[in-house]
């Protein structure tokens, strides 16, 4: 009943039984993209707010406090602030590459967004190779961010944008490699094939490899949406904001919410291959508890875990320093690959003869 | 002493004591290259401070020198030359490094040039300016000599230098900076990590620092200046802009210098006071350098626990004098007014809070693997390069250079206390990343010995209306959170000094950056500046 | 190959027992002052040197002779001591506080004036909301219209009467 599967079912029904079939799928189509945009918004707004009062508490501060009760409109003055704000034109760089840069990333942003499930049979994107097709348009990002950095024609910008060039490329690696664990567990690319996979327990209590995997992607997966400790290119304390400097107005604003919605997204595929996505906890065998968990929508469950991770995400940028360049890439190249490849070999073995 | 006099003096036979002072040695201008360099071979390595004087018939440079392996011991070479208008002096920065920036001073301010510098630049106002503000005849009307054009970046690029040809000739020499094709980018004024108003002008090969080019004076007040003309309880209040961090110990050696000049005994309950606001101060500004250190490396939470737990203390100085970054405590004679009734719980609460906060700190930053593994082998100094950089305080210490002016030429109560000179031997970023939390410790127990034992009595001593400083020059040293602060006065007798000037740590702090991170990363000259903890309006007066 | 793998674990333990720091403090109680809202329970300091104020009493009476020690003494000229001659009933002339002015726009708060000031007039309270709207409206003028020194012989009456009526109550 609090399902949104069921509300969408029936606007499709009232739409064909009203429309010819071509009206009804571009009215659809149309309200899909209009439905994921306000997603994408609220979901940033939430997740701005949930940082900055998350980080505060970290910090023994209160955070905004004025706007709403508890600062609860907080994100909402932010917006129209930044809406407000003027964007300021550069005199010597790019224009076209400048504003080209921001639309990849917002667009490899929006894509990734696309292929998660909310809730039971509510997916945007989803198809045989949906695994691929995650790691494919989540590196749309990283030429994005090397344009910002180029085109701003601005000397922190390019070392931001190279710094981000090592990162991105190379911590897509790991995370692919351990979602690609998941894949031999499962049996399938497809996303929603790998969730109907965990409808009797996750994929984490299926396998002890799974734990490894996870830990990996998490940390891989931090590191791609360029939060502390593996902020480098931006790094604010070194190269001021790295390669968004010249970005003003609602240009950074959109960098920043790509950022945000990232790692909501990061979070939402690590929910969906290892916590289950929207599959309610489920214990063999206790069948009165199943039936207890079930009656939680499905949403709330993936809304859940993916905050959960979120929030374990934050806890990790807002208690430590940050890598250096070459810590940073002797951590993937060093440590993070090596344990990935030999975790997938294992899992192999694993499902091969378990 | 006898000893070096006869040795210098058989050096050059222009060099004579002066009979007013047991240490002051004046030397005639030829031979002062040969006096340093036999000085220097004798093992006084350490120049403390260079600063020019102008006496109307001539120019006079006053040099503080001390050996490294024995700090107590204190020279004071002087030199001076009487050609006014065009002063030209031989320079020491060949033989003692600090000597760099401290004659790039007195270029700026008296207009001195120091043969065979290799950088003859202005050192705190720009290229362009007219005049020389120190000298006395120096025009200070408002708005000449400062020139309205703006003034292109390229000036600052040109070096020049004097040197002789083979005829002995002067000549001049411009050099560039930098190379065309090097990509140099530019750290500051304005950048989150320069703690200040500090412009680094850096060279780079990708990633790795090849040069830097530090530039100063864009907070210049000109405190020097403003302080010839103001009696000397008004100049006290200067004294706490310099290094606004550890605004007290700069007062102390202000207030220190002019009463061991007028011979004023000050009560024994008002240095009690004075150490005790010391030694907090110094951990106020020591957790404020911890804190910023961190935030340059990443971790802003670090930052604000410091900035918390520092709030303490200033909340401790807001109750007794009234004022947090400001003080405002100290005067001639003692301190301004009694301390708080409060005063003494809240500190004594204060230590064991403290020292609890310092264990989550270890955890939390000394602790974790990725701080650890950026500041380790990361940032060296030898001790020689310290010692030859004037790098004293913390930093020198950490690079097991035995530097701490407390222990040296004990004043106020450090004598009475019992306390460890922290001391390690690495000389890189974590040796001095945890010798500021270690001395904080330190600094700890010599207030949990003193708080109890605070004698009563008078703190205010009886000090004439009208200060006045009885003619001569005279030099006094503490130290202060980032080293040895030193102050140095000349007066003729009147209720406002004739010169005075100020020894800065932070300045040498900042002369050790182009070696110390020479092949590092960009992320470690930021660290690095962080561990250094320098302080930009101490610099540049 | 040990070594990679005790550093590898050791390290983990380290970054959790950050982790564990800052969950410490995240449910401490929080340090931020809500500075308008807690205008009233704020920390306040009764040395506080705030802004420089005229030790006036009920009659509208200050204690400033007018000397002008204060602004000598003031190392940014932040005060200024205006004042006129008027002649008494009993036909002398006499020199008295015109105006009294603070420039708090340009004052250090080095205390120097209240220090020098032999009369206690001047003092310091703990107001420190200072923000106007215009730089002229920082120069204050201290003394209010109409308030005059207060009478020399006054002074010495005031605090005999003082343990006097402590004595009543004690009595009582």
């Amino acid at each position: 009943m609090l399902e949104v599967g069921g509300i969408l079912s029936w606007i499709h029904e009232a739409l064909s039984s009203a429309c010819p079939e071509w009206l009804t799928l571009l009215i659809e189509y149309v309200l899909i993209g209009v439905g994921f945009l306000a997603l994408y918004a609220l979901i940033a707004l939430i997740l701005i707010l949930l940082e900055r009062k998350i980080c505060a508490y970290y910090q023994c501060r209160l955070g905004p406090m004025r706007a709403g009760f508890w600062g609860l409109l907080q994100p909402l003055a932010d917006m129209f602030k930044i809406l407000m704000k003027e964007i300021i034109p550069l005199l010597k760089n790019d224009k076209f590459l400048f504003f080209t840069a921001l639309f990849l990333v917002i667009m490899g942003s929006l894509c990734t967004f696309g292929a998660l499930e909310f809730s039971k049979d509510l997916i945007g994107i989803d198809f045989n190779v949906g695994v691929f097709y995650v790691l494919a348009v989540s590196s749309l990002g990283v030429l994005g961010i090397l344009l910002a950095g180029w085109s701003s024609n601005n000397k922190y910008t390019m070392i931001g944008a190279m710094r981000a060039g090592a990162q991105l490329v190379s911590y897509e690696l790991s995370s692919g490699l351990s979602l690609l664990a998941i894949v031999i567990l499962g049996g399938t690319m497809q996303l929603s094939g790998l969730i109907e996979a965990q409808s009797e327990t996750w994929f984490l209590f299926q396998s002890p490899f799974t734990w490894i995997a996870m830990i990996i992607y998490l940390i891989a997966g931090h590191a791609e949406t360029n939060r502390g400790p593996f902020d480098l290119p931006e790094a604010e304390s070194e190269l001021t904001a790295g390669y968004h400097i010249e970005y003003s107005g609602i240009t950074f604003g959109l960098f920043y919410v790509g950022e945000y919605v990232n790692m909501f997204t990061i979070a939402g595929i690590g929910t969906m291959v290892f916590l289950g996505g929207w599959q309610p906890l489920h214990i063999p065998g206790a069948d009165a508890f199943n039936e207890v968990m079930n009656m939680i929508p499905t949403w709330l469950w993936f809304f859940a875990k993916a905050f959960a991770l979120v929030m374990l995400s934050l806890w990790v940028r807002w208690s430590f320093p940050r890598l250096r360049i070459d810590q940073l890439l002797h951590l993937e190249w060093k440590i993070l690959m090596p344990i990935s490849l030999l975790n997938m070999l294992l899992m192999a073995l694993w499902v091969a003869y378990f | 002493m006898e000893k070096t006099l006869k040795m210098i003096q058989s050096v050059s036979s222009s060099c004579t004591k002066i009979e007013a002072a047991d240490v002051m040695v004046s030397v005639d201008k030829k031979d002062l290259h040969k006096v340093c360099e036999a000085l220097y071979k004798d093992g006084w390595d350490y120049l403390i401070n260079l600063n020019a004087i102008d006496n109307v018939e001539n120019i006079e440079i006053v040099y503080h020198i001390s050996k490294s392996a024995d700090m107590e011991k204190f020279l004071v070479l002087k030199t001076n030359t009487t050609d006014v208008e065009n002063p030209i002096i031989e320079t020491v920065s060949d033989i003692w490094k600090s000597a760099n920036l401290y004659e790039r001073e007195a270029y700026d301010f008296f207009g001195v040039r120091f043969l065979n510098h290799p950088d003859m630049r202005r050192l705190f106002l720009r290229p362009d300016w007219v005049g020389y503000p120190l000298r006395k005849n120096y025009d200070n009307t408002p708005n000449e000599g400062i020139p309205s054009k703006v003034h292109d970046m390229d000036a600052c690029e040109d070096v020049p230098s004097i040197t002789l040809d083979r005829h002995g000739e002067i000549v001049e020499n411009h050099t560039k900076l930098f190379g065309r094709n090097e990509y140099v980018v530019n750290f500051g004024p304005q950048h989150p990590s320069t703690h200040g108003v500090l412009h680094l002008r850096v060279s780079l090969d990708g990633e790795m620092i090849k040069k830097i080019d530090p530039n100063f004076g864009y907070i210049h007040r000109g405190i020097e200046k403003m302080m010839e003309s103001m009696t000397y309880p008004q100049m006290l209040y200067l004294t706490e802009r310099f290094d606004y961090l550890c605004g007290s110990m700069n007062r102390h050696a202000l207030c220190m210098c002019v009463e061991k000049a007028m011979g004023i005994e000050i009560p024994k309950r008002a240095e009690y006071i004075r150490t005790i606001f010391d030694e907090l101060n110094r951990i106020a500004s020591h957790l404020l350098g911890w804190a910023c250190m961190c935030n340059d490396m990443g971790s802003i939470t670090a930052f604000i626990y410091g900035m918390r737990d520092r709030e303490k203390i200033m909340d401790i100085f807001q109750e007794t004098a009234g004022g947090r970054l400001m003080v405002n405590y100290y005067v001639i004679g003692g301190v301004a007014q009694d301390i708080h009734p409060n005063f003494v719980n809240r500190v004594k609460e204060f230590i064991p809070y403290l020292r609890k906060m310092i264990k989550e700190y270890h955890t939390l930053f000394t602790g974790n693997p990725i701080a650890r593994g950026r500041m380790i082998n990361c940032g060296f100094l030898k001790k020689e390069d310290a010692v030859a950089l004037g790098m004293s305080g913390p930093n020198g210490r950490a690079s097991g250079w035995h530097c701490d002016v407390r222990k040296i030429a004990p004043y106020a109560a450090y004598s009475e206390v019992d306390f460890k000179e922290i001391i390690h031997d690495g000389g890189d970023t974590i040796d001095r990343y945890m010798i500021r939390l270690e001395e904080i410790e330190e600094s700890l127990k010599i207030i949990e010995q003193l708080i109890d034992k605070i004698p009563e009595g008078d703190f205010r001593a009886k000090v004439p209306a009208i200060v006045k400083v009885p003619e001569g020059e005279y030099y006094q040293r503490v130290e202060n959170a980032r080293g040895d602060f030193g102050v140095y006065l000349k007066s003729t007798g009147d209720k406002s000094p004739y010169r005075i000037h100020f020894r800065s740590p932070s300045l040498v702090a900042v002369s050790g950056l182009d070696p110390i991170c020479k092949d590092t990363k960009i992320a470690d000259l930021i660290m690095i500046g962080g561990s250094l903890d320098y302080v930009i309006p101490c610099i540049d007066r | 190959m040990v070594k990679y793998i005790k550093d590898l674990f050791s390290g983990i333990y380290a970054l959790l027992q950050g982790m564990v720091i800052t969950n410490r403090n995240f449910w401490r109680p929080k340090v931020t002052e809500q500075y308008p809202e807690d205008r009233q329970t704020a920390r306040q300091f009764e040395r506080f040197r705030g802004e420089l104020v005229f030790d006036i009493n009920d009659n509208n009476e200050h204690k400033c002779i007018g000397c002008g020690l204060c602004a000598r003494n003031c190392p940014n000229q932040s005060l200024e001591v205006i004042t006129k001659s008027v002649t008494t009933e009993d036909g002398k002339t006499k020199k008295v506080l015109d105006k009294f002015l603070y420039d708090l726009g340009s004052c250090t708060f080095c205390s120097l004036c209240t220090q020098s000031c032999a009369q206690k007039a001047i003092k310091w309270t703990n107001n420190f909301e200072h923000a106007v709207y215009n730089r002229s409206a920082l120069v204050k003028q201290l003394n209010p219209e109409g308030s005059k020194v207060v009478e020399r012989k006054a002074a010495p009456v005031a605090p005999k009467q003082a343990p006097a009526t402590e004595q009543n109550e004690n009595q009582q």
